[in-house]
């Protein structure tokens, strides 16, 4: 190994450390890649070494209500297709009339054509009653925008984290991609929320628990992202809670 | 708190293909680790729990990007869990533009909730012993950067040293964990 990769080298010891930072940090993750074999190799066995490290504490058990919490995010990530039913497309004055009441009865009553249709999505008719008796839910709508001025749809959200989607009007995400969810609190970046997807009549709806936020979220999106995007929105906004 | 790797590699890749039950497993087998984590990172449980969460939906979204060719099960979800307890630290860094640094890990140890397994013991008191082998200002840096997140700038200046001193001594640390762990260097 000849001298100038002996300073790579050590430039990948404390990139793999997570210290490393500044400009040596931006050349080195360069260095990285350009698919230099060495350097790659290097961090995985500085990492495998250093994730050691937690060894030297004293274990912890966290919450078993987090497993639980889990388990039922996972299992609310699959899609949840409405009933198809023919519908005309709404103006959007109307959308913006809805009221708050109708809002949640036509939730409820979605949810139990749900439950009466997709026996197994039970747990998510009961987590949007759950939902909906929590008197700090909030029940907001989406405006369809960019590609898709007809899609509309409501967000129920609660600051633990929890919410449910409802979209209509959508069509189906182009081979390759994908309707990303994203919660955006005040002075904070989006935060990826989950995947929808969109039956033959443009209906959907996704069950929602991530996290509470730091602060208030104040605007809901969708966008058309390439399928696995979930770091940061980088397509069209389809959906967004406030018109601007 | 050691798990075997050829299974835990197997759970991830039936992950991958959304079995749930395989997901509770690894959930099993590498929450506690997670957590422990987490708590020593990021000090409250409530942040820790959240994070605890975060990671294993980030697991289950993404386990079919996990190569085995490139690291141990436990390896990639501890770079898991440490990159987002990362930005965590230095988005309310950021945030507060100040921040209390814990020197004292015990602050992370609580009494209750411990594992009493003997592998687990085995391997922090062969961990301990290791990091008890490393000269103090190298343990330092490597607390400082590992747990707390800190920069190797930022650890220059909170220590008051040169940068070039404390790069030294964070290699040297690397270097005497990696020949202790028996990890050689290429």
């Amino acid at each position: 190994m000849n001298g100038e990769h002996e300073n790579w080298r050590a430039q990948g010891e404390i990139y793999a450390l997570g210290a490393l930072d500044g400009q040596e940090l931006k050349e080195f993750e360069a260095h990285l890649a350009s698919g230099c074999a060495l350097c790659e190799a290097s961090v995985r066995e500085t990492r495998e070494a250093l994730a050691l490290l937690h060894r030297t504490l004293q274990p912890m058990t966290p919450s078993t209500s987090i497993k639980a919490r889990l388990v039922e995010q996972i299992a609310a990530e699959k899609v949840v297709p409405l009933p198809t039913r023919e519908r005309l497309p709404r103006p959007r004055w109307q959308i913006l009339a809805g009221t708050l009441a109708a809002g949640i009865i036509g939730a409820v009553l979605t949810g139990v054509l749900v439950t009466q249709r997709y026996e197994p999505r039970h747990s998510v008719y009961t987590a949007v009653i759950d939902l909906l008796r929590d008197p700090s839910t909030r029940d907001l709508p989406l405006y369809g925008t960019g590609p898709t001025p007809k899609a509309a749809g409501r967000f129920l959200w609660n600051e633990s984290g929890e919410g449910h989607i409802f979209v209509t009007n959508l069509p189906a995400a182009p081979e390759g991609k994908m309707y990303a969810v994203w919660t955006i609190a005040q002075g904070a970046a989006p935060r990826y929320a989950g995947t929808i997807a969109t039956d033959a009549a443009g209906q959907g709806g996704l069950h929602i628990n991530v996290p509470r936020s730091d602060q208030p979220v104040e605007t809901f999106a969708v966008t058309l992202e390439p399928v696995g995007t979930t770091a940061a929105p980088t397509g069209p906004m389809v959906l967004v809670s406030k018109l601007t | 708190m050691t798990a075997d790797p050829t299974l835990a590699v197997q759970l991830i890749r039936q992950v991958a293909n959304r079995d749930r039950d395989a997901f509770s497993q690894l959930y099993d087998r590498f929450s506690t680790l997670v957590f422990t984590l987490a708590m020593r990172m990021l000090k409250a449980r409530a942040d820790a729990e959240d994070l605890l969460q975060e990671v294993f939906v980030q697991i289950w979204r993404q386990a079919q990007s996990y190569n085995a060719e490139r690291g141990s099960p436990e390896a990639w979800i501890i770079n898991i869990a440490r990159s987002r307890a990362i930005d965590k630290i230095r988005s309310i860094r950021r945030r507060e533009k100040s921040f209390v640094l814990t020197d004292d890990p015990s602050r992370a140890e609580s009494s209750d909730n411990v594992e009493s397994s003997a592998a687990a013991s085995e391997a922090r008191l062969t961990m301990n012993s290791a990091l008890a082998n490393l000269p103090a200002p190298q343990r330092k840096v490597l607390e400082l950067a590992y747990f707390d997140g800190l920069t190797q700038t930022e650890i220059a200046e909170r220590l008051a040293e040169p940068l070039g001193t404390i790069k030294t001594r964070m290699r040297s640390g690397i270097q005497r964990l990696r020949e202790m762990l028996g990890t050689q260097a290429v």
